[in-house]
């Protein structure tokens, strides 16, 4: 017996695959002299592929469609983007908190971030009236747990979730959702 | 106001270029790999098996194989994909499935011949010494019961819209890199991977909860 016993969290690193390489093989020569660390593995392994398993026999959902306006798959603009992104956000949520009528949006409107559940009661608006208040604004919505996508990637800060009263059936679109 | 404006778009910049290593150029290469794959490009092979390699041998042990024979019959399980393909039997090369499939076969064939040989021997020769399962009795199955399948997806059903979304997009079998999930769901890698690892936790007991009597 050449290393202690594996422990179900080591297990699982391996079989995800996030373990380094060294420590990977001696986990590996370990289950084939200790058969009660085998089964440890084999349990894990299982787990994941009865998950697989799970995913593929579930249907997924019709997905909350992301509206990307075309303009984003040019990274050269993608610093006007989202000066645009954020400009346009900001005016849509406080324009419209709870306007259900479906009029249409802003030339540039950035995104519509589904958000998880919609609130019972309207937004309370994480309120950014321009650019130079972003960032207090941005801790703000933080705090509250909120994302904003940009469009070149995703950035570890907040999203001015624009509820944006949108018709029924959009989330159930099949494709991008024209409004 | 700039300030506040570059930072977000540098974090950004770094993701995109975290996630394109990380999935190793690009989704849209796992088709081209394939492609050239298919016409024998032995480059695209070894990236196809580079891979993937790891996702049989985990097939192969949930199954039961001890993992050292693991390793050997996934090696296999390539070797014959190769040759499949030098034959012009392989039309499509859908990975990894492809390749699971094949391994679950190479195994369950193997325990067979085993079990013979076993039983022509002594007893204590038995394989089922080796493997907590018989490989040959789990490899055409499904590895999930129907009471196993309907807890898990009951579970599922309750968590989030957006965490159910990133558990099926990371383990449809496509294989989705977490940076490329994370680009799709619009949240950051770490947060996905967080995500991912509460609703396994959620499935994980509902799995290993015990059926009722
Ligand atoms: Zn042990």
């Amino acid at each position: 017996m050449n290393q202690r016993h594996i422990h179900p969290a080591e297990a699982e690193l391996y079989v995800l695959g996030e373990m380094e390489p060294e420590a990977a093989a001696a986990l590996e020569a370990h289950t084939l002299e200790c058969a009660p660390c085998a089964a440890v593995l084999q349990r894990e392994a299982l787990l994941e592929e009865q998950l697989r398993e799970v995913a593929q026999a579930t249907v997924p959902e019709p997905q909350p469609q992301v509206l990307r306006p075309a303009r984003w798959s040019r990274p050269a603009r993608a610093a006007v983007g989202v000066l645009l992104a954020a400009a346009a956000a900001v005016a849509l949520v406080l324009l419209r908190p709870e306007q259900a009528d479906p009029s249409p949006p802003q030339n540039d409107f950035p995104i519509l971030a589904l958000p998880e559940s919609l609130p019972e009661e309207p937004l309370r608006l994480v309120a950014c009236p321009d650019l130079s208040s972003q960032e207090a604004c941005a801790a703000q919505a933080f705090a509250r747990g909120l994302m904003v996508q940009y469009p070149q990637g995703v950035g570890e800060v907040p999203r001015y979730d624009g509820h944006a009263g949108l018709p029924p059936g959009v989330l159930e679109a099949d494709g991008p959702y024209s409004l | 106001m700039g300030a506040a404006l570059v930072q977000p778009l540098r974090i950004a910049v770094r993701q995109e270029e975290e996630s394109a290593r990380s999935r190793g150029g690009g989704r849209e290469d796992e088709a081209e790999l394939a492609q050239r794959a298919l016409e024998g490009d032995r480059t695209a092979w070894d990236a196809l098996i580079a891979r993937y390699h790891h996702r049989v041998v985990v097939s192969l042990l949930a199954r039961g194989v001890r993992v050292d024979r693991a390793h050997e019959l996934a090696q296999e399980t390539w070797a014959r994909l190769v040759q499949q393909q030098q034959k012009g039997l392989l039309r499509e090369l859908r990975l990894p499935s492809l390749a699971i499939t094949q391994a679950a076969y190479l195994a369950a064939d193997e325990a067979r011949r085993q079990r013979r040989e076993a039983l022509a021997g002594s007893v204590e020769e038995l394989p089922e010494a080796h493997h907590p399962v018989d490989p040959s009795a789990s490899a055409e199955r499904r590895l999930l019961s129907e009471e196993q399948l309907s807890r898990a997806q009951a579970t599922l059903s309750q968590c989030s819209t957006s965490a159910r979304r990133i558990f099926l997009l990371a383990c449809d079998g496509q294989e989705l890199p977490h940076a490329e999930v994370a680009a799709r769901v619009g949240l950051s890698v770490q947060r996905v991977r967080q995500i991912l690892c509460e609703v396994r936790k959620k499935l994980r007991s509902a799995l290993e909860e015990e059926a009722a009597p």
